[in-house]
């Protein structure tokens, strides 16, 4: 079933101000298929879309005629507790799939921005998740199977539903944080983890950032298991609902565990902190914690006008210097910047806000910051860019690694390059 | 054909200009150590070259390359699936003498490492910072991290930490043109398409890996071991889903079956009672609190379930004590037969009960014993079909029993091989997993590469052969001491 669009009903599919001509919402794979058939024969541009929470991501599209809406294809197929697995189809919100896990003392050990509007199939095209990565690891590695939908329609798996598997080439991993430039994820295997025993959070106060990235560090090198270590600025913290003086710092620390070893945890990351130099240290009630976390999680993707956004890694100890070096930098002048960091997985989030900026101004900041980044030994991600600062960079920072097989994948997986033209890294 | 030898002796002369004479074999006598790996299959590359650094074995692979012979990647040859096998004949590059930890970074809790380091040395290197590396496949004294990411290796305590991919942050790779990339480094998160992802597991047929970069996590401070005894098989199976269900997910929960303990026992006296239908061993590490706290539990569900003895390890003497009984299965099976055929494949860890009694079935049908062996908290399966390849009857019902156990692992949602890989040995079974269209999928990653044909041809895909046939070629392995899996 496809739908033809004017310029009004296609508006809510734009991409970059891309408005496309048609869209499509199949209710499964087999729908996928009709669609991207349907797109095939005619050569038309496609970009899958779930809930739309970062939809802004990537470099402007060269072409774009088919809404790919994958929000119909929902359903949980299977979940088997006493396997700690589930089988799911991509469209669903990250939040429903939670809740329905929940009912089990299980869950998804992701936490992405805008869980409630968040597609797993998206979260899983971007690639990237939030603070519990610091426990649980990357979001990749949660996959144990998937089902795609290549360029041409043909419905392909790989992996499988059990959580120890190595038959054949990992296939999920070309697709996790591709931006769906190689196939369109539509049924995903996941490996799940029982929710901690009981949860706390302590959140500490710094004057300067010096003292609660010590901090961080100190818990990352420490015996202790958080399951997420998140330091920001006042004006990260005040979409937390935390009023700071301007310069303060916070640290946030979630851990989890049965009783006696979340008291200890509670007990060990205070005295962490408190030999940090900390101006004050509480444990936020359950409430307070979530209001917390959900904030962080969605950091930079739930500001209403960003000027821009950007995703910086590096190594944990070059963190503190790269983060300071960004802060630091000259000509954001009349913009506010707020930085959230997950010092141990190395990744920090930066969004300014405030008036409209010249592109050239934007793209100044843009150069300086991944500058900075390279010398960490790291790199930068533009996540979210007004389209004219977008247009004349390359938001990935181009290619990674040898050009020729990225794209090669493309060529072979793609080759009449109809999925999210131009939009990944190096414009595939 | 006099093309062809000429050919390879201008091959020789090209690598002893690169490697050195001495790192280059190429006398048939010299080769036949090259002849095989860790699994049954054998067949003779043409020469092996030893590069000593990525230059060296970057300007091997463009060397071979322009000669049109196939390159077979080799760490210590230990693989259990005939990766290493240069079935196509070919150039062997072992990478054993690129085995220079370069660093162990504590503050970053990474390593970076050559290919030819030995698994188990990284985690001595790093033991000084009070760090290891988790992955630990049962050949870890021997098989190398070139070797690890090539098959994506596993081990008894991936249950709980993940397996070689969730551990290699990134890695320089020689591709099949001879140009060297990096794919990954040292930061946890690359834009980009995750060729590292791609790359490790992939057999060694899209790149060579040269150099890597992994990730240390910390000692835990705490362990313990339960060793729980049942009558019946399914009151362990029994225990191992309430554990799971509990919310508990231990470093490690091994199973044996009663044919491995009569095998063992004798051989190692582990302290397991030789009337016992099953042994169950639990590993729970991490804070001291929590290891007292979820050890409680785990206790009290292995009571549950009504066994003949339950010890917990009180020290580390004690620990290594119920080990070496698991660690001892393999070596010891020479006690009931000359020759075990092990398979290895996963099952949804719920299936465990059926799983078992049908492989009891297999065994009465195709009249011989089958003794299980199984990572039980991840369903992946270890079944020793015994037998006497003496008797051709015996070995043809053996590799037919192989292969209705990896049937029934498919239909029970599972998969083909949970830790040792496709390689050759099970490339005629993949159809039963995956159709065409899946595979033509992967097929493609090869063009995408530049490797296809030219690094380790022929491995994973099938080529069309009779099952049936293709396992008679392939005797099963002789028990040894000190084979453990």
């Amino acid at each position: 079933m496809i739908d033809s669009l004017d310029e009004t009903t296609g508006r809510a599919y734009a991409v970059d101000g891309v408005i496309p001509r048609f869209a499509a919402r199949p209710k499964d794979a087999e729908g996928v298929r009709d669609a991207l058939r349907f797109a095939d024969e005619r050569g038309l541009a496609v970009i899958p879309w779930g809930g739309g929470s970062r939809i802004g991501l990537g470099n402007p599209p060269h072409r774009f005629d088919l809404a790919l809406d994958m929000t119909g294809a929902n359903r949980i197929l299977d979940h088997t507790p006493g396997d700690l697995t589930a089988t799911v189809e991509a469209g669903i919100a990250v939040d429903a799939l939670q809740e329905s896990l929940a009912v089990h003392g299980q869950f998804l050990p992701i936490d992405p921005p805008l869980p409630g509007r968040a597609t797993l199939g998206g979260a899983l095209a971007v690639g990237t998740s939030g603070p519990l990565k610091w426990q649980y690891g990357s979001i990749r590695d949660t996959v144990i199977g998937m089902k795609v939908v290549q360029a041409d329609g043909t419905i392909t798996k790989s992996g499988g539903q059990v959580v120890k598997n190595v038959s054949g080439y990992d296939m999920s991993r070309l697709h996790v944080g591709a931006l769906g430039t190689l196939g369109v994820i539509t049924e995903v295997s996941l490996k799940l983890a029982p929710r901690p025993a009981g949860e706390a959070t302590v959140l500490a106060r710094f004057d300067r950032p010096g003292p609660c990235f010590a901090a961080a560090l100190g818990m990352f090198r420490s015996p202790l298991m958080p399951l997420a270590v998140t330091a920001f600025d006042a004006r990260a913290g005040r979409r937390t609902g935390i009023v700071d003086p301007p310069g303060a710092w916070r640290l946030a620390v979630r851990l989890g565990g049965r009783p006696r070893a979340l008291d200890r945890q509670v007990s060990e990351s205070r005295a962490i902190i408190e030999g940090a130099a900390t101006a004050g240290v509480e444990v936020l009630d359950a409430g307070g914690a979530e209001t917390a976390w959900r904030a962080l999680s969605d950091f930079g993707w739930d500001e209403p006008r960003p000027i821009l956004g950007i995703r910086a890694n590096a190594t944990p100890s070059g963190m503190p210097q790269l983060v300071e070096g960004i802060k630091n930098m000259n000509g954001a002048g009349g913009l506010s910047l707020a930085i959230a960091a997950h010092p141990a997985h190395g990744t920090a989030l930066f969004s300014w806000t405030g008036e409209d900026q010249a592109s050239d101004d934007v793209a100044g900041i843009i150069d300086r910051a991944r500058g900075l980044a390279a010398r960490a030994g790291g790199c930068l991600v533009v996540e979210q860019a007004a389209l004219a600062a977008k247009s004349g960079i390359d938001v990935w920072g181009g290619i990674a690694g040898p050009e020729s097989v990225a794209r090669g994948l493309k060529r072979e997986y793609d080759p009449k390059g109809i999925l999210n033209p131009g939009r990944f890294a190096g414009r595939v | 054909m006099t093309a062809v030898i000429a050919d390879l002796r201008e091959v020789v002369a090209e690598l002893q200009a690169i490697v050195g004479a001495a790192y280059v074999i190429h006398r048939p006598e010299d080769l036949i150590v090259f002849e095989y790996d860790g699994s049954v299959d054998k067949a003779m590359p043409q020469m092996v070259a030893l590069p000593a650094s990525t230059e060296e074995a970057s300007r091997v692979v463009e060397v071979v390359g322009r000669h049109g012979l196939p390159i077979v990647a080799r760490g210590a040859g230990t693989g259990l699936s005939g990766g290493a096998v240069a079935e196509e004949g070919g150039v062997v590059l072992a990478l054993t003498r690129m085995k220079r930890i370069i660093e162990i970074d504590p503050e970053d809790q990474v390593a970076v490492v050559e290919p030819g380091v030995v698994n188990v040395d990284v985690s001595a290197a790093a033991a000084e910072y009070g760090l290891y590396y988790a992955p630990d496949p049962s050949s870890q004294s021997a098989c190398t991290i070139g070797g690890n990411v090539a098959e994506n290796s596993g081990g008894p305590h991936c249950l709980a930490y993940g397996v070689t991919t969730n551990h290699v942050l990134g890695m320089e790779v020689v591709l099949a043109d001879g140009s060297v990339h990096w794919l990954g480094g040292r930061t946890r998160e690359t834009p980009g398409y995750d060729l590292r992802g791609i790359v490790i597991g992939s057999e060694g047929s899209l790149a060579i890996v040269t150099k890597v970069v992994l990730r240390l996590l910390r000692q835990p401070e705490s362990v313990r071991t339960l060793l729980a005894v049942y009558r019946e098989i399914d009151d362990a199976s029994a225990a191992v889903s309430g554990i799971i269900a509990a919310g508990i997910v231990p470093a490690a929960i091994e199973m044996m079956d009663r044919l491995c303990i009569q095998a063992v026992e004798p051989a190692v006296n582990a302290g397991y009672p030789m009337g016992a239908g099953a042994v169950l061993l639990v590993e729970v590490d991490g804070l001291r609190e929590a290891v007292e706290e979820e050890s409680a539990e785990v206790e009290r569900i292995c009571r549950s379930r009504g066994p003949m003895e339950i010890r917990t390890a009180a020290d580390a003497g004690e620990r290594a004590r119920l080990w070496a009984g698991r660690k001892g299965v393999l070596g010891a099976l020479g006690r009931l037969a000359p020759n075990y055929y092990l398979v290895d494949g996963t099952i949804p860890r719920t299936k465990l009960p059926e799983a078992l009694a049908r492989i009891g079935d297999i065994s009465d049908e195709y009249r011989l014993p089958i003794a299980n062996l199984l990572h039980a908290g991840d369903g992946n399966l270890h079944p020793s079909v015994l037998f006497d390849e003496r008797d051709p009857d015996e070995l043809d019902r053996a590799m037919a029993a192989g292969g209705e156990i990896l049937k029934l692992c498919v239909d029970s949602g599972g998969v083909l091989s949970g830790e040792h890989g496709i390689g050759l040995e099970k490339r005629e079974y993949m159809p039963l997993m995956f159709d065409d269209d899946d595979l033509n999928a992967m097929a493609r990653l090869g063009p995408a590469f530049g490797s296809e044909g030219m690094l380790n041809p022929g491995k994973i895909f099938p080529t069309g052969a009779d099952r049936t046939h293709v396992s008679h070629s392939r005797a099963a392995a002789k028990a040894g001491a000190g084979a453990y899996i």
